[in-house]
């Protein structure tokens, strides 16, 4: 089997996202309505960042995080934060910050971005992760839950108004449930924000999405990923063979915080973005959105999974989009709430594949790879009884 | 002759349960050991009290391995496998989802020098050591009779292979001291008898210390250099085969008191 070497992929991941990038500028100038599929696109691109990140952690290592959220929110908030901050000391115009920001000016800005969310996110999962995934069970699940609830709280619940110390007063610039809208402007009225500029053209974010495939097929594919899934198995006979699982689960906790903490930066700093980073991108229901493509996919498989992202986020939002339509032309349909009946089908779909699939839709296997390779199931009676902990 | 392996006066309560109590003994370097006794005597806590799954309450466990002395209480089951410890166990644990070959492979994982970052990237260092490690491992399959079945799922083998499995896996490790827990639970007359030659052999090979908890006496006895024997978590003899099969607190322990007496009449 030849093998391409890995520089000459990314060269050529490279050039496609370039093909991309400039693809998406031609259609949004040609303005023939092509908009709604391109922020699906761009939707896409981002939710297999997230997605991708968090099966390392569900999917490999095998160890439930439902606080995916709370560092997609972080990274959101912390990308917004440095790319406003950077923008201002390299004293770009405030007027070109948000819409007319030179190719330059952003590939300065972005990859700071990258680099400083990523660091940051790997520390923090660190301390999440350290003291939970020492043990073996479920406390990893109850305390991402409790981190990424904490930490929007937090955020929800400081404002300017009662911020005395200089920690308060720091979240309250944050802008509690009105959102975080960059800085203020230096010398500006209060209520005068620098806005985050959008500095992730299709580029990057497309970029990322593939690199970031890339990068978790590698890892499943090493000694590492081969011994995160001894882990996921059996976390006796791993370490009885010199596997430590502490170590190989707070890795893959900490890689999934970086891969979520930039998923989140992605999502506010792209263009055509928001521009607003609020605390409601930290809620427990976004933290299942992933889970949801994670296990739709399959958990485990990284094409699998990086489908499943591309497959909720597009009729996640095409959904909506149809029902409206519908509604709209179609007089019989005019009373209905496109926003709720979405979810209940959304619902109901998830259940269909969930009944039919099980495992997801590839299983542990890639996109690419046949259904059981290898020998024919065993029979039962060849499966010796469950291991207990005291075998004496 | 250095031991390689010394537990002194070890004791591992489980709540009022005394598993273990005050169990001392010494195994030669390049030695088979046996560690026999009836169903609950505590051998297979001895086991776990060496590979660090469960951690002594009281005494010592020292491992000579590499040249250095290594005291083993209060490790943790990795480091006590870096040391040179492998093992098996009795209800067979295989990485389930895995195949035959990926279960040997990671325990090579100690032995792979190049980092995650150049395994991502696929430097050369990176492939060299993938390939090796592969080839060890196949060499190790092949060894144990499992060579044709190196990409099936572990759990389709048949109860003997996965036991085999298991040895491989152990031995992936590269350790000194090879700790078997009941590998011929299982087997029929024909298969005990060749592992007991896979044993010696193994021995001699990978230059190890054995140590095996086992009930089949056709294996202890005809294997073993020395035997250890357990009852109620406390020693009540050791010795030769011969002197173990002739001693009277053994028989007692195996067959009840009364029995005992008429069965040492009939020995001696």
């Amino acid at each position: 089997m030849r093998r391409v070497p890995t520089f000459v992929l990314l060269l050529l991941g490279a050039a496609v996202c370039v093909g991309l990038d400039l693809a998406y500028d031609a259609a949004v100038s040609a303005d023939r309505g092509y908009k709604f599929w391109l922020t699906i696109a761009v939707m896409c691109a981002i939710n297999v960042v997230g997605a991708t990140a968090l099966n390392i952690v569900n999917g490999m290592a095998g160890q439930f995080s439902i606080g995916h959220a709370g560092f997609v929110g972080l990274g959101a908030y912390l990308g917004g934060f440095v790319a406003a901050r950077v923008a201002l000391l390299m004293k770009i115009p405030l007027d070109e910050l948000r819409d007319n920001l030179s190719l330059t000016h952003s590939l300065i800005i972005f990859p700071v971005v990258v680099l400083s969310v990523a660091a940051v996110c790997a520390l923090v999962g660190l301390v999440v992760g350290l003291p939970s995934l020492r043990l073996r069970g479920d406390y990893l699940a109850i305390v991402t839950l409790g981190f990424s609830e904490i930490l929007r709280l937090t955020v929800l619940g400081t404002n300017a108004d009662s911020a005395k110390n200089p920690i308060t007063k720091g979240i309250a610039a944050l802008g509690g449930s009105l959102g975080y809208r960059g800085p203020s402007v230096p010398g500006g009225d209060p209520g005068d924000f620098v806005g985050i500029p959008s500095v992730a053209g299709p580029f990057w974010i497309f970029g990322l999405a593939a690199l970031m495939v890339f990068l978790a097929y590698r890892l499943k594919r090493s000694g590492f990923g081969r011994a995160l899934r001894a882990v996921r198995e059996d976390e006796i006979a791993a370490s009885a063979v010199g596997v430590d699982p502490a170590k190989y689960k707070i890795t893959a906790f900490v890689l999934a915080a970086v891969g979520a903490g930039i998923a989140g930066a992605l999502l506010v700093l792209r263009r055509d973005g928001p521009g607003i980073v609020t605390p409601a991108n930290m809620k427990f229901d976004k933290s299942f959105e992933v889970i949801t493509m994670v296990i739709l996919g399959g958990s485990g498989s990284v094409t699998g999974v990086a489908v499943g992202a591309v497959l909720y986020t597009t009729v996640f939002y095409a959904a909506e989009e149809g029902l409206l339509q519908l509604s709209r032309n179609y007089s019989a349909f005019a009373d209905i709430d496109a926003a709720a009946l979405r979810m209940t089908l959304f619902a109901a779909a998830l259940i269909i594949v969930m009944l039919v699939r099980p495992e997801g839709l590839f299983g542990e296997r890639e996109v690419w790879e046949r259904k059981s390779k290898g020998g024919p199931k065993p029979p039962t009676s060849t499966k010796p009884a469950v291991a207990t902990e005291a075998e004496a | 002759m250095t031991a390689a392996l010394v537990l002194s006066h070890v004791d591992k309560r489980f709540g009022g349960l005394r598993a273990v109590g005050d169990v001392s003994f010494s195994v030669d370097e390049g030695s088979i050991f046996g560690l026999i006794g009836p169903n609950g005597a505590g051998k297979t806590t001895v086991f776990n009290l060496v590979t660090g799954v469960y951690r002594a309450d009281v005494g010592a466990i020292r491992l000579h391995a590499k040249g250095k002395d290594v005291e083993l209480v209060g490790l943790a089951p990795a480091a006590i496998a870096a040391a040179g410890v492998a093992r098996t166990f009795q209800n067979i644990r295989l990485f389930a989802s895995m195949t035959v070959l990926d279960n040997v492979l990671v325990a090579g994982e100690l032995r792979r020098r190049a980092n995650l970052v150049s395994e991502i990237v696929g430097t050369k260092t990176a492939r060299d050591d993938e390939q090796a490690l592969e080839a060890r491992a196949r060499k190790l399959l092949g060894e144990m009779g499992l060579e044709n079945l190196a990409d099936a799922p572990a759990t389709s083998l048949p109860y003997g292979s996965q036991r085999r499995l298991e040895i491989a896996r152990a031995l992936m490790l590269e350790p000194k001291l090879l700790l078997l827990d009941e590998p011929a639970a299982g087997l029929n007359y024909g298969e005990a008898e060749s592992l007991k030659e896979q044993i010696r052999t193994l021995r001699d090979e990978y230059e190890l210390t054995v140590i095996l908890v086992e009930h089949n006496m056709q294996v202890v006895m005809g294997v073993c250099e020395r035997i250890h024997v357990l009852d109620h978590g406390e020693t009540i003899a050791e010795g030769t085969p011969e002197e173990v099969r002739r001693d009277r607190k053994v028989i007692a322990a195996y067959l009840g008191e009364e029995e005992a007496e008429v069965s040492a009449e009939v020995v001696s």
